[in-house]
């Protein structure tokens, strides 16, 4: 009764986006309580839709996909048709109640965050909300146009927010850079998915998830037609790999720094890099149901989310940004969720081409944990960069190596910030810790029942879960312990941004108990019902629970992230192990290669310089050159030539007569020639 | 009677006349009375074969040089008209110095 009603979700943001805009000069802090309530009511909303789903089921079976659909346009003559509508299922639930709820704890935040930015307040609340429009619009899509429509608006606003203060601000050149950089990177993965799109339209003839999500259509396209539906599969995923940041277009991430703490925590916690996970986790039978190529294609997912993971890690390690660290401590998680995905899809897709059952139960496994990721993520993430956010606000510096000994005046953000360290180090019974044992757990299933690459995929994995425990904990000593070794005075925390992140806080110690509440029902029932997946069998949470503390690789990712942690304390706490020694005074190679993050952003550059900048060249040479060339040269003879002839104009009146008459001379000759020389 | 070429030949020979002068003068009174001479050499040609033609009625050609007159007439008020005025403002009306509409 409520999901009748789920169109509203994204039309509350947009709403706000309105007022927020036409009106918010004169509203109260810009209109950040209208974005407020916005996101809320949504945010309410969300979770009603998804408790009718979940009680109710629709028309009696749970798990089917609750689908409205109106007609949006219509081609005559064919039976063609693009629709607008939604489609509510297990993964949509999941999504709106975590974006819709972390935007509206970040918009309360932000009061506090952005109180001193006058009169830009009212363009921030307008382009938060409608970057939540673009999140849950995509979430609640029911066709992949939709889908991508909502997709460029978060790109947009994306790149709106990241630029915040492009100007007016001591620093707007390079923000404005790290804007255009964040926007032209992830174009590059938007162009393959709307290639991929093309090719699911021209295989599918419709691009509505209710048709294309159908085990019995997508096997007969790849009976005939293998390559393509690959093809498409790998677009899809390059759109993947650019909102989501991952290898090897991963860098416009860590310098979408450059905007407000908050959008940080809006792009990775809840909305944008989560939009390519989700499109992952959506697109998947079309990766499963491949008979021909499908396990190479969900392989090489694999090998992009496990590459991403520990490549991202280690960059972190050395990072003396407190936000950057954050950030590629994004681009590491996001890397486990793409890891759990190809590794559960792969499982699940050797299972049905080799028709082992258990093989599949594992893969819903897998895929479940990536979505499982994705949601503690969102918490704990989210609650790491508001934290990170509280102790710049009050320092006034987002350097490390000026902070220290905060512990005393930054109370609450430290012991909050400490939860969400525990909880993305894996610390047991944190949320992480659930999550990622079950990614980590995947990634070794399908390596052992299939492909050997997954194992090592699962040995980077396990080196992250140390790396991510060692550098979050280096972060949290840095800041909060020791001596203050700033220059500026410090502020208090205010309770208006010390209320969210206890609420975050809680959440982020707890989500990773949802399996318990049949989370893992969920998945599976939408994976059977929506999806066309069959032989699914899902654990319950308590067996889950069992088998991630009978398994002895369990105890090594927590001795891993102990002694993650321990090394951290020895390090920056006790100071009794120099990290100098280690590195040669940041003298060594690998150290520069660090802190140069492996010369990727040089290798952007001068892609963009030596590619972009020639090839621009080569068609402003061939623009000014040969266009403007023929262009002028035909004006230039038009002209000279106009003015040569114009000479024999002498304005003399004999002289007119004289042409005349010369030319009747002539014609007479002409005509004498034709008919009397013809006869 | 005139054989014909006799009096072809002679509008032919007024024709050139008035094209010579026509060519040569730079006097815009000249001009004008030269092209009458052409205009009248062409009337003569219409009169020629009107009376020559023993195929059919005559008359068409007498009443064509009557209109061609009539034309003429009217030609001539304007183009002394256009004369009187080009000299009251300029004070000449020699062709040579009435270049201003060129280029």
């Amino acid at each position: 009764m409520f999901m009748e009603y789920a169109w509203l979700i994204p039309i509350l943001p947009i709403a706000c986006f309105v007022i927020v805009g036409l009106f918010g000069k004169k509203l109260h802090e810009g209109g950040g309580f209208v974005a407020i309530a916005g996101a809320a009511i949504a945010c309410i909303f969300s979770v009603l839709v998804a408790y009718d789903f979940i009680t109710n089921g629709v028309d009696g079976i749970f798990g089917a996909p609750f689908v409205t659909e109106m007609k949006w346009l219509v081609f005559p003559g064919s039976d063609f048709v693009i629709n607008f509508g939604v489609y509510i299922d297990g993964l949509t639930c999941i999504m709106l109640i975590f974006s819709s709820f972390i935007s509206t704890m970040i918009f309360v935040y932000s009061i506090g965050y952005m109180g001193d930015q006058g009169e830009k307040k009212p363009r921030y609340y307008g382009e938060v909300s409608l970057f939540l429009t673009g999140m849950l619009g995509l979430i609640v899509s029911s066709n992949f146009l939709q889908m991508f429509i909502f997709w460029e608006i978060m790109g947009l606003c994306s790149y709106l927010l990241i630029g915040f203060w492009s100007f007016d601000h001591p620093e707007a050149k390079q923000k404005s850079s790290a804007a255009k950089k964040a926007f032209l990177v992830t174009r590059a993965g938007d162009v393959c998915l709307m290639a991929g799109l093309f090719i699911v339209l021209y295989l599918f003839g419709s691009l509505d998830y209710a048709n294309i999500f159908n085990a019995v259509a997508i096997e007969a396209i790849a009976a005939t037609n293998p390559e393509l539906l690959t093809v498409a599969g790998l677009l899809i995923f390059g759109g993947v790999i650019g909102k989501s940041a991952q290898f090897p277009l991963h860098d416009w991430l860590p310098d979408a720094m450059a905007g407000p703490t908050t959008v940080s925590a809006l792009i990775h916690a809840a909305t944008m890099v989560k939009a390519g996970v989700y499109l992952t986790a959506r697109a998947m039978p079309l990766y499963v149901f491949n008979s021909v190529n499908g396990e190479a294609v969900l392989l090489f997912i694999g090998i992009i989310g496990g590459f991403t993971a520990i490549y991202a890690a280690s960059m972190a390690l050395n990072n003396f940004n407190i936000k950057k660290v954050l950030a590629y401590s994004t681009l590491s998680q996001l890397g486990y969720m793409i890891l759990a995905l190809g590794a559960g899809g792969f499982l699940m897709a050797h299972g049905y081409n080799t028709g082992e059952e258990h093989l599949v139960a594992l893969g819903v496994l897998g895929y479940m944990a990536g979505i499982f990721h994705m949601l503690n993520h969102a918490f704990f993430k989210g609650l790491l960069f508001l934290c990170s956010g509280a102790v710049i606000h009050a320092t006034g510096t987002e350097d490390m190596k000026q902070m220290g000994g905060l512990f005393s005046k930054l109370k609450v953000t430290a012991v909050t910030m400490l939860l969400g360290s525990l909880s993305i180090a894996g610390f047991p019974l944190f949320s992480g810790f659930w999550s990622k044992d079950l990614v980590l757990e995947a990634a070794l299933h399908a390596g052992t029942h299939g492909m050997t690459g997954f194992t090592v995929l699962f040995v980077m994995g396990m080196i992250t879960a140390f790396m991510t425990a060692f550098y979050m904990f280096r972060m949290w000593f840095m800041t909060f312990v020791g001596d203050y070794r700033g220059t500026e005075h410090v502020h208090h925390e205010s309770k208006i941004m010390s209320a969210p992140l206890v609420v975050l806080s809680i959440f982020a110690v707890i989500s990773g108990f949802v399996i318990f509440i049949g989370f893992g029902n969920l998945i599976a029932d939408m994976l059977q019902e929506s999806m066309g997946f069959f032989w699914i069998e899902i654990e319950s949470g308590m067996d889950i629970a069992i088998s991630i503390f009978t398994n002895i690789w369990t105890y090594v990712s927590i001795v891993l992230a102990l002694s993650g942690i321990g090394i951290a304390y020895l390090m920056y706490m006790k100071k009794s192990v120099d990290p100098a020694k280690f590195n040669k005074n940041g003298e060594s190679a690998y150290y520069k290669l660090l802190t140069k993050r492996y010369y990727f952003p040089e290798l952007y550059d001068q892609i963009s310089w030596k590619l972009g900048y020639g090839i621009a060249r080569i068609v402003d040479a061939f623009d000014r050159n040969v266009i403007d060339g023929t262009v002028n040269g035909l004006s230039g003879a038009v002209i000279g030539g106009g003015d040569v002839v114009s000479q024999m104009e002498t304005g003399h009146v004999r002289d007119y007569a004289t042409f005349v008459i010369a030319g009747v001379v002539v014609l007479i000759l002409v005509f004498a020639f034709i008919f009397i020389g013809g006869i | 009677m005139i054989p014909i070429e006799l009096v072809l030949g002679f509008a032919a020979l007024l024709f050139c006349t008035g094209l010579y002068g026509m060519m040569t003068t730079n006097k815009a009174l000249v001009a004008l009375m030269c092209v009458e001479l052409m205009l009248n050499s062409a009337n003569i040609n219409f009169i020629a074969f009107a009376a020559y033609n023993v195929f059919a009625d005559a008359t068409i050609g007498n009443i064509f040089v009557l209109m061609s007159i009539a034309i003429a007439a009217a030609e001539v008020a304007v183009g002394l008209a256009l004369i009187l005025n080009v000299y009251k403002i300029k004070g000449t009306s020699s062709t040579d110095d009435l270049t201003t509409m060129r280029w």
